[in-house]
């Protein structure tokens, strides 16, 4: 067994802020009919769904202390192929799901001038490095990450209070069913971290339930104060924008200090950056037990090859970016470990796994 | 070796498709601090003032019927390196406010360069005078414009305030600052009336 193991707390901090960061990129993907406390509820019934696709995974880690890649390789050896392509590809299309907002957005609202595909292909290029060191060393930079993202949000939040109009916008609850289905759908695309967790838990240690219900917790107090600051500082000023989060960093100011952009800028590059390098981490465990230069490597020129076409083809490009097949794909990935709780008793699986000659 | 030979190829590609071939320079950027609306000859002239360290503030009247119009007449006319990401304060004259405010502000709040914290005030013609005459007054008049809010915070002097008002259906009129210039510059609140303004 894998003798480096880390804390499980400090694994579930750094997913959690894989989690904040479909916040940090949402574009209209929220209806503009629902209301603040509407877009609440529905945050509360996405977030319950995410916790919903945890449990397969957790149930697993609980019982057998390894994560379901691990478990899938032992208990079930011929299916070892489809599992890996299945995942593979999930993860590459997660990472797409990331990127490709993230080098739109530096486009288009920080730096006009830039090639898209370029940000793409240094970030790519410094996930290879950091998935290559390893997840303990990614958890590691998600506690750094985690200060940092704190002095940008109390600098986003603090600069947009003055700006706060209970005048115009209310607390009332409208929206209709199409609404809810829209908003809820969106708030589940952070069950993302749940296939992260079954992938890469196995190094983890000191496991306890109230981690993963914490993170999200915080992950839905974070989305639920950018949602409340979006709505009663930017109004409806942010329905015309693209990427209203940045919006809202740009118009906080604090006195005479403005200028938070840049700080959110650096807070989503990070993100993105610790998403696509644990998705490095993850696609090559999928197909080998350790950590291999080559298969980072191929993975990264896949998920960059997979971001030119992006870019350029307006087709693939949508394809990417659906949130309802992203939601389909993460809730099946999610799911798939179901299929490991239910076969074979918790005490044989424990055993079987523990006498297992794994390096 | 071939770690080195990969390092140089990364370090080529990235100059090369950096984009920085099409950007633009500091230094050859023209970059707008404000922009003025007046009435001339029953045209409405937009004029854009470009930032420097001269006395007289040196701005480019661009006549177009509106900021969209301007903005391209302005880029692919009268000042190439155009960039108005910069964009401070926005000055109406007053007899504009019902043809040019809520159309011109709509546009702006659809682009994504604008900072949506941008004062906008309104302003009578001896203001617009002064203002082409003198560098300064810029300055003046933002913080003007942040002592009438400090003193009545229903006052809008911002694109993002002044739109959400046009936006809102709860609000019928609303306030915004004028500038007006005799002799000094001195600032009030001004009601708009939004059907008016329609």
């Amino acid at each position: 067994m894998n003798k480096l193991r880390f804390s499980s707390k400090r694994f579930l901090l750094t997913l959690m802020l894989c989690a904040c960061s479909v916040i940090l990129l949402q574009n209209k993907d929220l209806s503009p009919n629902a209301s603040f406390s509407f877009n609440i509820i529905c945050m509360l019934c996405g977030l319950s769904v995410c916790f919903l696709l945890f449990v397969p995974s957790l149930i697993i880690k609980r019982r057998t202390g390894l994560d379901f890649l691990t478990v899938a390789r032992v208990k079930t050896p011929s299916l070892r192929l489809p599992t890996a392509v299945f995942y593979s590809l999930y993860l590459i299309f997660t990472a797409e799901f990331f990127l490709l907002p993230y080098t739109d957005m530096f486009a288009k609202k920080y730096y006009s001038g830039v090639t898209p595909c370029a940000v793409a292909l240094l970030l790519v290029l410094t996930c290879v490095y950091a998935a290559v060191k390893g997840v303990n060393v990614i958890t590691r930079f998600g506690i750094f990450l985690f200060g940092f993202a704190f002095v940008t949000n109390a600098l986003m939040f603090g600069g947009s209070l003055g700006s706060l109009d209970f005048s115009l916008y209310g607390f009332e609850l409208s929206g209709g069913s199409g609404d809810f289905w829209r908003d809820s759908l969106y708030f589940v695309t952070p069950a993302f971290i749940a296939v992260l967790y079954a992938c890469l838990s196995g190094a983890t240690e000191n496991f306890r339930l109230r981690q993963p219900v914490f993170a999200l917790i915080f992950t839905g107090v974070k989305f639920a104060l950018v949602l409340f600051f979006i709505f009663f500082s930017l109004g409806d000023y942010a329905g015309k924008q693209e990427y209203p989060t940045f919006t809202l960093s740009r118009a906080a100011r604090l006195g005479s200090f403005g200028g938070i952009e840049s700080f959110y800028l650096a807070l989503a590059t990070m993100s993105v950056f610790m998403i696509i390098s644990l998705i490095l981490c993850a696609a090559t465990k999928s197909v080998k037990r350790e950590s291999d230069v080559k298969y980072v490597a191929v993975f990264a020129a896949i998920i960059f090859s997979a971001h030119i076409c992006g870019t350029y083809i307006d087709s693939v490009k949508e394809i990417f970016t659906s949130t309802g097949l992203f939601v389909i794909l993460t809730a099946a990935a999610a799911l798939v470990p179901l299929g490991y709780v239910f076969t074979g008793r918790k005490s044989n699986a424990r055993k079987a796994l523990r006498n297992t000659d794994m390096p | 070796m071939r770690a080195k030979l990969c390092v140089i190829l990364i370090c080529l590609s990235s100059v090369l498709l950096s984009g920085c071939q099409t950007s633009r320079k500091i230094e050859t950027a023209s970059i707008i601090e404000n922009v003025s609306i007046s009435a001339e000859d029953s045209r409405v002239c937009y004029t854009f003032y470009i930032l420097s360290s001269d006395d007289k503030p040196k701005g480019i009247r661009i006549p177009a019927d509106s900021f969209g119009e301007a903005r391209k007449l302005a880029e692919s006319e009268y000042i190439p390196n155009l960039s108005l990401s910069k964009l401070e304060l926005l000055l109406i004259e007053d007899s504009l406010s019902d043809r040019a405010l809520e159309s011109d502000i709509e546009y702006i709040s659809t682009q994504p360069s604008f900072s949506p914290s941008a004062y906008v005030a309104l302003c009578d013609r001896n203001t617009l005078e002064a203002f082409s005459r003198t560098a300064g007054g810029q300055r003046l008049i933002e913080e003007q414009l942040t002592l009438l809010k400090k003193n009545d915070p229903s006052v809008c002097v911002n694109y993002l305030s002044v739109f959400n008002r046009f936006a809102s259906s709860k609000t019928k009129d609303f306030t915004v600052g004028y500038v007006t210039c005799d002799g000094e510059m001195k600032i009030s609140a001004k009601k708009i009336e939004k059907t008016k303004a329609r």
